[in-house]
C-alpha cells in the first residue's frame, strides 16, 4: 500500500526550503514477476516487490533529482537536503523554469480481466510451453527458442507544490521471443516483443502459438528460396513493423524537443529538426505519424505523464509537415509551450525526462491489396532484423527480416535480406499511399543515462514508396 | 561493508534453515551522484541510493531469484522465496552453484575520491578545456559511484567488496556536425583529469570541422578505443556460454578456432585496477584474469557453475547478476573488464601507415541481422577523419560501417601500445581496456 502520508510530509519539507519553484515527489510500488524458458525447459523464474520515492526540486539555479528505495519521513528529510542541494550547486548559466500547468486531483487505473497477480507459474510455463509445442511441430529445425515472459504491477502517487494530487495502478506484461532457424547450413533469426498493459487475457490476444508457428516456417523458406534483390530503385511496400520502426526511429526521436534543445547530446544525440522548423516539410502529404499514450490497452499506455499532465495524442509530422514536438514542462518553458505530457521514467529511481509512449503512421485509405496490386517492380517488406539510425535521426537503415518480390502487382517469391539505406526525409517524401489497417509492435526504447527502457508500440498501416534505392 | 557481508550471510542461513539446498544472497549498497551537462551548462544533478539484496535459492532443481528491497521483512521474504521455490517447477539443467574454500583479494578506495564533494567542478573544468580548444557546445555526463557489496552462498562464498570510481563523458562540438568524443574513467581523485579530457573532446571536434559527405566501398579504418568498446559490447555479450547454448553467437562452435587475427590477445580481467575491478562474480567466486582468446584462436567461453558443467569445464568465475536487467538474458554469464592487450605500434604510425582509410572516434547503434555469422552495421558518430597518405586531410560525414564482426576482428593488422580505459552510456558497456586498432577492407555504406 502506498502511504501518501509520507509522500505529502516530504513535499512538505521541500516547499519549506527557500526559493523552490517547484517540487514534486512520487511514491511507486511496483511486483515484477519473470520466468524465461529454454528450449521448453525453465531457465529462470524471478519475482519481487520494489518499493520507493524520489523528489525533484526545481530551483532558478538548477534541477535536483535524489531517490531511494526506502519509503519514510526520515529517508524522506534525506532525499529532500541531497536534492535541495544538488539544484542549488548546479549553477545553471539561464534560469531553469517548468511551464505552469493547472494541478490535477485524480486516480486512474487499468483493469485486468485476471489478474496478473493470479497466473502460477505453472500457468505461465504452460502458455510458454504451448507456443514452443507450436513451433516445435512444424518440424524446422529451431535453436534458441528462448521465451522471456515479465510482468509488472506498477501503483504511484503523485503530488507536486502546485496541489496535483494522482494516484495510478498499471498493470504491464511482455514476452521476448528468440528463435533461431537453421536449414541446410544456414540461419536466419527473429528477435520478437509482444506486450501491453492489461491483465493476463492480454496474452491470448497475442495468438502466439500459431504466429510463431508460421514465422519459424517462413524463415526456412527465405533460408530456401529467398533471393537477393539485384540493387536498385525499385517501389517499396512497408508492413506495420516497418512502418512503425521508420515512425519511431525517424519521427518519433527527432521530435523529442529535449534532443531538440541539446540535453541528450553526448547520449543518444540530438536532432536533425531544430526549433523554428515547425511548419518545415518533412515529407509527401500521406506523411502523418501520431504518437499517442491513450491507445486502450496498448504497451506504452498511460493516463497522466511524471509531471502529471494529461496524455493525448500528438500529430508530431502532419501531411508532410513537422508539426509538433513531445514536450515535458521543462522543455516547453524553454520554448514557450505547453507541455503535451510526454515525461516517462522507467521508475521511481530514475529522473523523468522526454519519451515517446505508441508513436505510428497514421492509416489512409487504401486496402492492403491495392498498395501491392500497383507495384510492378519491387519489393514488399513486412518486416526487419538489423536496422540503426544516426545520432541527428537523419540516416536509417532497415534490412528485411521477411519479404518478397513483386513483379506486375503480384507477389513474386521471397527475397531475402533486403536492404533500404535511406534519409529521413528521402523516407517520408517517398510516401504515395497508406492503407486501412494498422498493426502495432511492442518494444522498449532506450534513452537517458543510466539508459531507461521504456514501454512503447510502434505501429502503422501498410506504405508504398516510390522510386527508392534498395539492394 | 561487514554489515552487508552480514546480512547476506544471515539471509543465506534462513534460506537454509527453511530448506534450500543452495541459496546466494548478494547485499549491495549503492550510491550514485550523477551531474548532467548539454550546451556548456549542467541540466540537472540526480543522486539515487539503493540498499537491496539479490537473492537466489534451490530446492533441488526448484530455483528462484528474487531482490529484497524491503529490508525491514528480509528475513520473511527469504522464508517466503524457499516456499515459492519449492513449489515451481523444475529448472532442469541447473547445474548448482560452486563450492569451496575460497580466497578473496583485497578491496582497493583512494579515500579522498570517496570523500569527494561538488562533483559540478569536474564538469565546468571539462567544459573550460573543450572550449580552450575550439569547441562552442560542451555536452556530457559526470558519474561518481560508490558501490558495497557482500555475499554469502551455501557454497562457502563469504566477502565483501568496495568500489569507488567516476567516469566523465564528453561530446564537444566545433560546428552543428562537427564534433568529438573522448571518455575518463578514474579510481584515485588524482586521475581525474578532466580539463584534459574536455580538451581532447575540443581538439576533435575542431579536427572535424566542415566534414564532406563519405563515399561508400571498402576501405581501412583506424578505430579509436571508443570506437572499439562500442564493438566489444558484442563481442563479450556473445563470448557469454548461454548466449552461444541459445546460438545467438558468432563464437558458437568456434573453440580453438581462429576467430580475430594473430595480435589479438582477449582477455577479461576483473582483477586489475579499473572502474569494474571487483573480487567476486555474482555466485561469490574469486574473480581471476581468464585469456578468452589467444593470439586470434578461441580459448573459453565466460561460465558460471551451472553453464559450465554443461559444457564440461568449470567456471570461469563470470556469473553473471542474479536480477536480470534490460540487455542481458536472466543468468547469462558476463565479462567484467574486457582487455585486449597491447601491440607494438604508436597510433600516429597507424595513421602515417595508412595509405588511404579513415580515423574513427566513436561509433554507436550497431545492430546485428545474423548473430551467428556476424553481419551487423554500426554508424560512426563524432571524429570522422580521411587519411590519405598517411595523413589526416579533412572529415567525413553520414557513413556507416556494413560489414561482419568476425571478420573485422580477423582484419585488424595493428594495435596500439597505448590503451585506454572506456565507458560510455550504454554503448562502450562493460567498461574495458583497449588500443586503438587498424582494420583493412571495411565495407562503408551511405544513404542513397
Amino acid at each position: 500500500m502506498i502511504d501518501e502520508d509520507v509522500a505529502n510530509a516530504v513535499l512538505g519539507m521541500a516547499q519549506a526550503r527557500p526559493g523552490v519553484s517547484l517540487a514534486e515527489v512520487r511514491l511507486e510500488e511496483t511486483a515484477s514477476r519473470h520466468l524465461a524458458v529454454k528450449a521448453s525447459e525453465v531457465n529462470s523464474i524471478t519475482s519481487f516487490v520494489d518499493a520507493g520515492m524520489n523528489i525533484r526540486i526545481v530551483l532558478p539555479t538548477g534541477i535536483g533529482f535524489a531517490s531511494t528505495n526506502k519509503i519514510s519521513k526520515q529517508e524522506g528529510v534525506r532525499i529532500v537536503r541531497q536534492a535541495f542541494k544538488l539544484a542549488k550547486n548546479s549553477a545553471a548559466k539561464t534560469s531553469v523554469s517548468f511551464y505552469p500547468e493547472q494541478p490535477v486531483r485524480t486516480t486512474w487505473t487499468v483493469s485486468q480481466k485476471r489478474k496478473l497477480a493470479d497466473v502460477t507459474i505453472e500457468d505461465r510455463l504452460s502458455y510458454l510451453r504451448g507456443i514452443d509445442s507450436a513451433v516445435m511441430k512444424t518440424k524446422v529445425k529451431v535453436h534458441g527458442r528462448y521465451y522471456e515472459l515479465k510482468d509488472r504491477e506498477i501503483s504511484s502517487y503523485f503530488t507536486n507544490s502546485e496541489g496535483s494530487r494522482i494516484s495510478s495502478f498499471l498493470p504491464r506484461l511482455s514476452l521476448e521471443v528468440q528463435n533461431l532457424v537453421s536449414h541446410k547450413g544456414e540461419t536466419e533469426q527473429s528477435v520478437r516483443e509482444f506486450g501491453a498493459t492489461g491483465g493476463w487475457e492480454r496474452t491470448e490476444e497475442w495468438n502466439l502459438a500459431k504466429r510463431l508457428a508460421e514465422e519459424v516456417k517462413m524463415l526456412r523458406t527465405q533460408i530456401e528460396k529467398g533471393k537477393r534483390a539485384k540493387p536498385g530503385v525499385m517501389d517499396l511496400v512497408c508492413g506495420p513493423e516497418v512502418a512503425g520502426i521508420a515512425a519511431h526511429e525517424s519521427c518519433g526521436h527527432p521530435m523529442e524537443a529535449d534532443r531538440i534543445l541539446g540535453r541528450e547530446m553526448s547520449q543518444a544525440g540530438r536532432s536533425f529538426v531544430t526549433p523554428d522548423m515547425i511548419g518545415k516539410k518533412i515529407g509527401s502529404r500521406y506523411a502523418t505519424v501520431v504518437d499517442d499514450p491513450t491507445v486502450p490497452g496498448s504497451y506504452g499506455y498511460y493516463a497522466y505523464d511524471q509531471e502529471g499532465v494529461k496524455a493525448r495524442p500528438r500529430y508530431l509530422y502532419k501531411e508532410g509537415l513537422i508539426n509538433e514536438f513531445l514536450h515535458n514542462r521543462e522543455t516547453a518553458s524553454r520554448l514557450g509551450v505547453h507541455s503535451n505530457g510526454s515525461s516517462r521514467s522507467q521508475y521511481y529511481l530514475r529522473e523523468p525526462i522526454v519519451r515517446m509512449a505508441n508513436t505510428f503512421v497514421a492509416p489512409g485509405d487504401f486496402e492492403d491489396d491495392e498498395l501491392i496490386g500497383s507495384v510492378k517492380n519491387g519489393v514488399l517488406m513486412h518486416s526487419f532484423t538489423e536496422w540503426n539510425i544516426d545520432d541527428k535521426r537523419y540516416n536509417q537503415k532497415y534490412v528485411s527480416r521477411e519479404a518478397y518480390f513483386v513483379k506486375d502487382g503480384e507477389l513474386a517469391g521471397p527475397a531475402r535480406k533486403v536492404v533500404i539505406e535511406v534519409t529521413t526525409p528521402g523516407f517520408w517524401g517517398a510516401i504515395d499511399a497508406v492503407s486501412k489497417k494498422i498493426g502495432y509492435t511492442a518494444a522498449e526504447c532506450g534513452k537517458g543515462d543510466p539508459v531507461q527502457g521504456m514501454a512503447v508500440y510502434t505501429g502503422g498501416p501498410m506504405l508504398r514508396l516510390r522510386g527508392v534505392s534498395l539492394r | 561493508m561487514n554489515e552487508l557481508r552480514e546480512t547476506a550471510s544471515r539471509l543465506v542461513e534462513t534460506a537454509r534453515s527453511a530448506g534450500a539446498n543452495d541459496a546466494i544472497a548478494e547485499a549491495i549498497d549503492c550510491t550514485i551522484t550523477q551531474v548532467r551537462f548539454s550546451n556548456s551548462q549542467v541540466d540537472a544533478v540526480n543522486w539515487w541510493n539503493e540498499r537491496h539484496v539479490e537473492m537466489f535459492v534451490a530446492v533441488g532443481r526448484r530455483v528462484l531469484a528474487s531482490d529484497v528491497r524491503d529490508m525491514d521483512r528480509a528475513e520473511k521474504i527469504a522464508r517466503d522465496m524457499v516456499a515459492t521455490a519449492a513449489r515451481s517447477p523444475e529448472n532442469k539443467s541447473y547445474g548448482g552453484i560452486a563450492s569451496g574454500r575460497f580466497k578473496y583479494g583485497r578491496s582497493k578506495v583512494d579515500p579522498r575520491l570517496a570523500s569527494m564533494e561538488s562533483p559540478s567542478k569536474f564538469v565546468h573544468n571539462a567544459i573550460a578545456g573543450a572550449e580552450a580548444e575550439g569547441a562552442d557546445n560542451v555536452g556530457g555526463t559526470f558519474f561518481m559511484r560508490r558501490v558495497r557489496t557482500g555475499i554469502a552462498s551455501s557454497g562457502g562464498a563469504l566477502a565483501a567488496d568496495e568500489r569507488v570510481s567516476a567516469d566523465l563523458s564528453v561530446r564537444a562540438f566545433s560546428q552543428p556536425e562537427a564534433s568529438g568524443h573522448s571518455v575518463l574513467c578514474a579510481t584515485t581523485y588524482s586521475g581525474l583529469n578532466a580539463r584534459e579530457t574536455g580538451e581532447r573532446a575540443g581538439r576533435l571536434a575542431v579536427m572535424a570541422k566542415n566534414p564532406v559527405q563519405g563515399h561508400d566501398g571498402k576501405t581501412d579504418i583506424v578505430i579509436e578505443p571508443l570506437f572499439l568498446g562500442v564493438l566489444n559490447q558484442s563481442t563479450a555479450n556473445m563470448l557469454s556460454a548461454l548466449r552461444v547454448e541459445i546460438g545467438f553467437s558468432m563464437y558458437a562452435k568456434k573453440i580453438g578456432k581462429q576467430v580475430a587475427s594473430k595480435g589479438i590477445t582477449y582477455v577479461d580481467d576483473p582483477t586489475m585496477d579499473s572502474t569494474s575491478r571487483r573480487l567476486f562474480d555474482h555466485e561469490g567466486v574469486p574473480t581471476r584474469r581468464n585469456t578468452l582468446i589467444s593470439k586470434g584462436v578461441l580459448k573459453t567461453y565466460l561460465h558460471d557453475t551451472t553453464t559450465a558443467r554443461r559444457f564440461k569445464t568449470k567456471t570461469t568465475a563470470n556469473a553473471g547478476p542474479i536480477i536480470p536487467s534490460q540487455f542481458l538474458i536472466a543468468g547469462q554469464p558476463v565479462a567484467f573488464h574486457p582487455c585486449v592487450l597491447p601491440g607494438d605500434w604508436k597510433t600516429d604510425e597507424m595513421v602515417s601507415d595508412t595509405k588511404q582509410g579513415l580515423y574513427m572516434n566513436n561509433t554507436w547503434y550497431t545492430r546485428f541481422q545474423n548473430d551467428v555469422t556476424g553481419e551487423f552495421s554500426t554508424i560512426p558518430r563524432d571524429a570522422i577523419l580521411k587519411i590519405e597518405n598517411g595523413e589526416i586531410v579533412g572529415a567525413v560525414k553520414n557513413i556507416r560501417v556494413s560489414d561482419n564482426l568476425l571478420r573485422l576482428w580477423k582484419n585488424i593488422d595493428a594495435v596500439s601500445e597505448p590503451t585506454q580505459e572506456v565507458h560510455w552510456w550504454e554503448e562502450a558497456t562493460p567498461p574495458s581496456t583497449l588500443p586503438t586498432v587498424r582494420i583493412r577492407g571495411m565495407n562503408i555504406t551511405r544513404s542513397q
